[in-house]
Parts: structure tokens; sequence; C-alpha cells
């Protein structure tokens, strides 16, 4: 690349002096004149009538239920999906009628600190009348079930099927394998909880919202459907942002309620959610249940894949992803990085007495990674092969690319067997067979086990009309403009919430325009001055803005050689711009110049500049509609103990191609961290409920997630297939690090239980699981 | 401020601070909402994540499980009142260069922990400073890109043979 710091240079982010500094600014931090703290009631129980709400005369006025909102005609928040058959649920932001989780909010209490207000919570009086509840998902969609909401028929939100027959398959294939597998309910559980402050800014006549949130425009719009608002009233202004993963990605019932009462109390208020809420009542990830059946030949050559897949999408469909995007998303990936004729998938999204189910970073891969990678070494044990040579039998081969897949996914670049068989050089199978068949001197098994995935990402147009998803992204825009001083400011829509986009934005624009990194600021996510955005998710920001920012830039190019040419008195033809300079010959000209000229000095603009000056706003899609598909194969060496059921990861290796990298150590930052969530899915996270739908986990004493000393020092080895599609070649990667770990960790546990005749198909495989699985099989030692 | 405040004299970042304080709120909440010291963030208030750490008459302590008024008479440190520490000023530094943070929000206490690590564990491997930063919880980075910060500061401390 040109520069130093430039795409492709692993620059220091601009972000870090604050933060290292204790001087970010996150939503928990702004403070404002006569701000009042808020603490919610939440439901107790999963599914209940509301008989009466009591309030002690006392805390009078202090207290706001659903039935003062709908007073004052605060509408219910309601995310349809365009899919046929899909059933929308109306989610009022503090409930009316009935409860239908555990943790639902039930009324607000106002007051000046945030304990008073909890104080004021627990004096409230809620009269509830029980009724059956739905925990399992699998008891949900039979028939006489409890139902959810009393005016559907069953708790089916939608059912949708994908691919033809297999029945000429099913009578032919020398091979077939079935499996069981199911992933369990997480929380995501950013260290920062979300949070909102609001209140109503006088001198501009707007409802202002500081709020931690990944889609701040999206809020806006949601926003304005609940309240009957103009969305021109609402300002929504994200400041720093501690981590979100998807939980933030969503209109949250908090934030309607915080923007009704900062307009009815016409006073700033302030919720954070506390670790206890957010374990109770954002239990709301990867809950998924997979038949799957697996055809191939003689050889472990796939044939077929057929899979009836259900997703726990709990009470409510979330604003503005829906209830069933993660359904959805199994019908058209499971079949992964493989090339095989014939598919056929059910999904079903259940309705039960849980949170609604938000996508978690990575959404349905996950789960469909570790189904389908259980399938793919489920088949090399049937015929007899290593599951190495079974996986790269299957691969799409690079000389297939692109290459269109069994459903229509387009494949754009890479060599995916090349990944594996660098996974399996990194790794040392052969020395992890030798020391397997030596056997471990403290009697653990030891396993290797692989995955691999490819991860569409900056999802286009027809992908996310073809889900149903009533929020379809089009154009990403971005602003840049140029300081009167030579420098440079940046405009866009999207969020970073931990992603480093000050620094990599800066990079992408000093890439073409050569101004330098520290001279370049990055404004985001404000609606107020930023571009429209659908926001931050699916691994777009970086193709999608990151596009934007080079395209807006590039057209200053063009201006800036345009004014320094006059100056030069040259054809701006004969320009070139770089490192801050227009040059012709020796003769050369700063940008700063060129932007004084422009700013202060008009009288020697040419007679025809463009009138729109040192500042552009572009829009930009990549040239394919289908979005980047960047791919890895993960690798791990685990030892289990037979007695314990423990798990050490002894080595993980990531092989990985993410395309042209704008800023490796982001990258590099993003699998490891992605890698920590996955290991989390894979050994440890789970919350677990009891009949009545209680929630069982409430601290981090009993919801684990890793620590230091449970993540593996990860190596990382890239690959780099440029996009063909995208500014520099760049490719999604933000989620691929949390896809692969439990597919890669079961496949690792499985291949060392092996000798045992034990096998674990359900994450979390925690000592239970894997002690079961040993018992199953005919006991431990 | 209910009626049953109680006043506390402390030392907060090397200024003497008397307040008025209710029984019931804890450090954290003191510092972050009477001190506006809101460097020190609040990941769980269960006294495990670590968010919160900082220095009582420099021993590393959970601010979000200490009571503030058990701090009367007490020194107490914040990330912000390391600003001008040599050995925070490696550790920042260390921490930018090796990507040891992603949204920023666990790393004043990460901080307040490595510092901790460094002075009291200099020879520490990699595997000793996982178990001796494991009260901490990060959900960003995977640890990789601290625990290499930390290395970085550790090696850089230790005498040079001749």
């Amino acid at each position: 690349m040109s520069t130093t710091t430039g795409v492709g240079a692993p620059i220091r982010r601009k972000e870090d002096d604050r933060l290292l500094r204790g001087r970010g600014r996150f939503v928990g931090d702004v403070a404002l004149p006569g701000m009042r703290e808020l603490a919610f009631v939440r439901s107790p129980v999963a599914h209940a009538r509301i008989r009466a709400i009591e309030v002690p005369p006392d805390h009078a006025g202090a207290v706001f239920t659903g039935a003062d909102l709908a007073g004052d005609g605060v509408r219910a928040i309601r995310a349809a999906s365009g899919l046929p058959g899909f059933k929308v649920s109306e989610q009022p932001a503090l409930a009316i009628d009935k409860v239908r989780f555990v943790g639902e909010p039930v009324a607000v209490c106002v007051a000046d600190t945030r304990a008073e207000a909890e104080d004021i919570a627990a004096a409230v009086f809620v009269d509830y009348d029980e009724l059956p509840v739905n925990v399992d998902m699998l008891e949900a969609v039979k028939p006489g079930a409890p139902r959810v909401h009393e005016h559907w028929p069953d708790n089916v939100i939608l059912e949708t099927r994908t691919g033809g027959d297999l029945s000429a398959v099913a009578a032919t294939a020398a091979v077939r394998v079935s499996r069981t597998i199911r992933t369990a309910r997480q929380c995501m559980v950013p260290l920062e909880g979300k949070g909102v402050v609001a209140h109503r800014d006088r001198q501009a006549e707007q409802l202002v919202l500081t709020t931690s949130t990944q889609i701040p425009h999206i809020v806006r719009a949601g926003l304005a459907e609940c309240l009957g608002l103009d969305q021109g009233a609402i300002r929504i202004v994200p400041p720093d942002i501690g981590g979100g993963f998807g939980w933030k990605g969503l209109l949250q019932p908090e934030e309607v309620v915080a923007a009704w009462l900062a307009l009815r109390l016409d006073t700033p208020v302030r919720w954070t959610e506390d670790r206890r809420e957010h374990l109770v009542a954002a239990a709301n990830a990867r809950e998924h249940h997979y038949e799957i059946t697996a055809y191939a030949d003689a050889r472990g050559r796939l044939l077929g894949i057929e899979a009836d897949a259900l997703v726990d999408a709990g009470a409510y469909s979330v604003y503005p992803f829906t209830a069933c995007l993660e359904a959805a998303q199994i019908g058209s990936i499971l079949p992964g990085p493989y090339d095989f004729p014939h598919y056929r998938c059910r999904t079903v999204s259940v309705a039960t007495n849980k949170p609604p189910l938000v996508p978690f970073r990575g959404v349905a891969r996950t789960g469909v990674c570790f189904a389908m990678e259980q399938m793919i070494d489920a088949v090399a044990a049937a015929v007899g092969r290593e599951a190495l040579e079974v996986r790269l039998e299957n691969l799409v081969r690079p000389e297939q690319m692109p290459f269109d897949n069994v459903t229509g996914k387009h494949f754009d670049s890479g060599d995916y067997p090349e990944s594996v068989r660098r996974a399996a050089a990194a790794i040392g199978v052969e020395g992890v067979r030798e020391r397997r068949a030596r056997g471990e001197p403290d009697g653990r098994l030891v396993g290797v086990g692989f995955a691999t995935y490819c991860e569409q990402a900056a999802h286009g147009t027809a992908v996310y009309h073809g889900w149903g998803i009533p929020m379809v992204p089009g154009h990403e825009q971005a602003h840049a403009r140029i300081t009167p001083d030579g420098g440079l400011e940046l405009r866009v829509g999207v969020q970073s919430h931990g992603q480093s986009m000050e620094t990599t934005f800066a990079q992408v624009a000093h890439e073409v325009l050569g101004i330098p990194v520290d001279r370049i600021k990055l404004v985001h996510g404000d609606t107020a001055l930023t571009p429209y955005s659908t926001g931050t998710w699916g691994s777009r920001s970086m193709v999608m803005a990151g596009g934007a920012v080079a395209t807006a830039c590039r057209r200053l190019a063009e201006r800036v050689r345009r004014i320094g040419g006059h100056l030069l008195q040259v054809p701006a033809g004969d320009t070139t711009l770089a490192d801050g300079c227009v040059r012709a010959g020796a003769a050369s000209v700063t940008v700063r110049e060129v932007a004084h000229t422009w700013y202060r000095a008009p009288q020697r603009l040419p007679a025809d500049v463009d009138p729109g000056g040192l500042e552009v706003t572009a829009g930009y899609k990549p040239g394919s509609d289908h979005g980047t598909f960047s791919y890895a194969t993960h690798a791990a060496v685990v030892a289990v103990d037979p007695e314990l059921g423990s798990v050490e990861i002894l080595d993980y290796v990531v092989v990985e191609d993410a395309g042209t990298m704008v800023n490796p150590m982001v990258v590099d930052g993003q699998i490891y961290g992605g890698v920590a969530q996955g290991i989390g899915t894979a050994l440890y996270e789970r919350m677990p409920y009891d009949a009545e739908g209680q929630p069982l986990a409430s601290t981090f004493m009993d919801y684990l997630i890793p620590g230091f000393t449970e993540v593996p020092h990860v190596r990382i080895l890239h690959m780099h297939t440029p996009s063909p599609y995208t500014e520099f070649g760049v490719k999604g990667i933000g989620e691929g690090g949390a896809i692969a770990p439990p597919a890669a960790l079961c496949n690792a546990i499985n291949d060392a239980l092996a000798p045992r005749g034990a096998t674990v198909t359900d994450a979390p495989m925690t000592p239970e699981v894997i002690l079961e699985a040993l018992r199953r099989a005919g006991g431990p030692a | 401020m209910n009626q049953h405040a109680r006043t506390i004299s402390l030392t907060v970042n090397g200024h003497a601070v008397t307040a008025a304080v209710a029984p019931r709120t804890h450090l954290a909440d003191f510092l972050r909402e009477q001190r506006l010291l809101t460097g020190t963030h609040l990941g769980c208030e269960h006294g495990v994540c670590g968010a919160c750490t900082i220095l009582i008459d420099g021993e590393p302590a959970r601010s979000c499980i200490t009571y503030a008024v058990a701090c009367d008479g007490r020194s107490v440190t914040t990330v912000e009142g390391l600003d001008a520490d040599p050995l925070a000023a490696e550790l920042r530094d260390a921490f930018s260069a090796e990507h040891g943070l992603q949204c920023g929000f666990c790393t004043p206490g990460m901080l307040v922990a490595a510092r901790d690590v460094v002075q009291r564990l200099p020879d520490a491997d990699d595997a000793a400073v996982r178990v001796a930063m494991s009260g901490n919880l990060c959900r960003c980075t995977g640890y990789v890109g601290i625990v290499n910060a930390i290395r970085r500061v550790l090696d850089a401390r230790k005498p040079r043979p001749e």
C-alpha cells in the first residue's frame, strides 16, 4: 500500500488515549442539570395476566405504567417481517394486561438517584394471575401448548421451507448420518450495559437521546413510530459505547419509556442497565435446535443435507430485525462453504416465554456452523476417513470462484481448502495424532478438531429484502469535508462500539487524499450530523461506510486537483495527488493551500470551479449485492478429563481471509475477541431456566463468560484474497471469530472422546454434558 | 441525600475530600456521582468483573463492593489519578501498541490491575500474568492484546544483561 498509515498499516488507534485515561464518555457518564434516574419494575414471572398495579400513596407521581404511555398515545413496538405468514407481535414498552417473560418492564419509577428509584420499584405491588408457561420450544410447538399471544392459533411465528425433495438421494446414498444438535440460550454481555439519557432540547425543538446504540438512525425511526413524532423532532446522539455485539442493535422498550418520560416530565432522565437486568431480561441469543441428516457417497462426498431447524425466538419481535431473521438465515446459509447438489431445510421460529431473540455476533452462523461441521465429522467417521480429508473433499474449490451455491449464495473469492491445509499444518495434526496414540500421563484424552465457514457480510439490498427485514440497506453514504486549514472531517451514520472506526476510516481517507491520519476527524452516528445509515451490524461498516468514505474522498480529490492544477497553471489531468500535495512535474501545491484558496482566497479560484467546494456526500454499494464472503478455518487441540468432564484448550489456530485488511492489528483484535466469545458459547455460556421460566443465573458467578485463564493465546494466520467487488478488496470480518469455535471445539472434544465411543452434540459442552456422554457410552475410565 | 448520611474525610487522587454519603452508597457510585470521576466503570456491581478496580491505600480493590463510608481516612486512587504515574504511562503506551483495548470500558480496571501485577510479579511469565489478571473480565479483546501489553512492560523493566 501507498503509505505507512493508509490502508494495510497496523497503526495505533486514535481512540486509545481518552479511553486509557478514563476520559471516555459513556452513557453512564452523561449527567444533565436536573436529571432524574429511572428504575424499572420488571415481571418476576414468565407468563401472567396483570390484575392490578398498586403504587404506595407516598410514591404517587413517581411511578408510571403502560396505561400512562397508552393514555399519551404511545404505540407498542411492532416489527413485522415481510415474509408471508409471519405473525406480528405487539410489544408495549411497559406491559399492558399481560407479561410474557421474566424481566419484562411493567412500570417505571423516577427519583433523584438510582438507589431511590429502586426503593420505589421495590414498593410497587403488582398482582399477577399466573398462566401456564412455554419454556422449551420443542414443547411450545405441540398442539395444546399455552399460547404466548392469545390471539394467535399457535406459537409458530413463521415456518419457512428451502430447497426440494431428497427422497431420491436418500434412497441411493451409500451413507446417511443423522444428528440432533442444540445450542443454548445466551446473553451477549457487553461489559457496559445498555443505557439512555433522554432530554428535551428547547433550542433545537428536539427530543434528544444520548443512547448506547449501534443503530442510531434506526432507533430514531422506531422511536418516531412509537411516539408519533416526526423523525426531525428526534435526535439520537450515541456516546462512547462499551461493546454491543448485537445487544445494542435494536429499539429497546426502555428507550421508548425514557424518551416519553423526558417529554412528559419535561426533565432529563437516565436509565442504565445493571448486570442483573442484563442477565435476566436480556438472555436473548443463539438458541437453536437442529434435526439434521447428511447423505454422502462411500468416500464421504456430500450428496445432500436435510434439516429441520427450530429457533426459540422468545416473546416478541425485535425492532428492526424481527423474530425470524435468525431462522431465515439458517435456511439460506446452513450449507456453509460446501459444494453439494441437494438441500432441504425447514425452519420454525417459535414464540416462548423468554426474552425476545436478538441477533448476536455471527447471528445464525454460529449455530449453523456448529451443526454443519459436526455433520462433516460424522460423515467422515461413517466412511472411515479423516475429517480433514472429507472437509477438503467437499469444500468449494478456488477454481470454482466466484461460485453460486445450492441456495444461490454468490461466494466472491478465496481458497477455502487452502485455509484447511494451512490450519492443519499450523496445529500440527500429525503431532497431535502421535500424542493421542501415546496417551497422556494424567489420563486425559487429547483430540483435534476443525471447523470451516464462510461469512456473508455487508449484506446487500436483495439479501435483506429476501429475509423480510423491514429495514433494507441501500447505498451507504459518507460526507467528507476538507477544513479551511487542510484537515479533513468525515461523517458517517454507522456507529462504532469498539471497532476502531475513528482510526480505520481515517486510514481509508488518508489512502485516497494523503491527508495525515491525525488531521482526520470522524463524526459517527449522531443523527443530526451524519447521513442516514442502517447502522453497525452484519460486519458491514468497513465495506459499506468505508467504501462510502473512499468514494467521497475520491470526488474530493478531483476537486482538489482541479483547484491545485489551476494554482499550478496546468490542467487538472496533468496533476497527481499524493502525500497531501497536488503535483505537476517538479511543481506542487499543498492540500492546505488548496483549502485556503477555496475558503479564504476565492479570488484565486478558476472561474468554472465546482461550486460544491471541498465537501462531498457520496453514496456507495459494492459491485455485488450479495455482499462479501470472508472465510476461515479454525483448528483446536483439547485435552478432556474423563473423570471431571473438564476441557482444556491446548492450542487454537485461526486461518482466515479478510481480503484486504485496512488495519491488520484491528482485524486481529476482532478475531481474538470473537474467538473468546465463541469459546464462551462452546464451553461455558448458558442461561438455564426452570420449569416456570425462571432464569437461574443472575450474576457473573453463575453466568460464566471466559476470562484470562479460559481463553488460550490464539494464533492467527492470514490469507489475502481481495474481494473483486469492494473498495480496496476489503471483506467484512467483525463477526467471524465468534462463528467457528463451538464447532471446532466440539469436533476436537469428539475426537478426544472417540476411543470411549462418546459423542457430544449440544453447546455449551460443560463438564455435565461431557460426563453424561461418557456415561451413555459406557461410563468413565 | 437521605437523613442517615454520614460525613467522611478521605483523599481522592491526592486531594483531601470531605463529603456526606449514605451508608449504602458504594465507593464507585460515590466517585462517579458525587466526585464526577467517571473513569471508574461499573460492569457488574457483584465484585466479579473488575472494571471498577481502584486503589485504596495503594492496594487494588473493587469499588463496587466497598462502601464509601468504609473509606473514611483512606487514600483512594482512580484511573484519573494515574495520569502522571510513570508505570501507568508505560502501560498505557503498551496497551495502545498491543491493541489491548477495543471499546475501552473494562480498560481502567485492567490498567489498575495490570499496574499491580507488574509491581508484584516482575518475573511473571504469560501464564502467571493470566492467573494474576483473572479477576478482570473483558468481552472485546480475547485477552491476547492485554497479556502482550503487560508482557511488553515486564520485559522493558527487566535489567538488561551487561
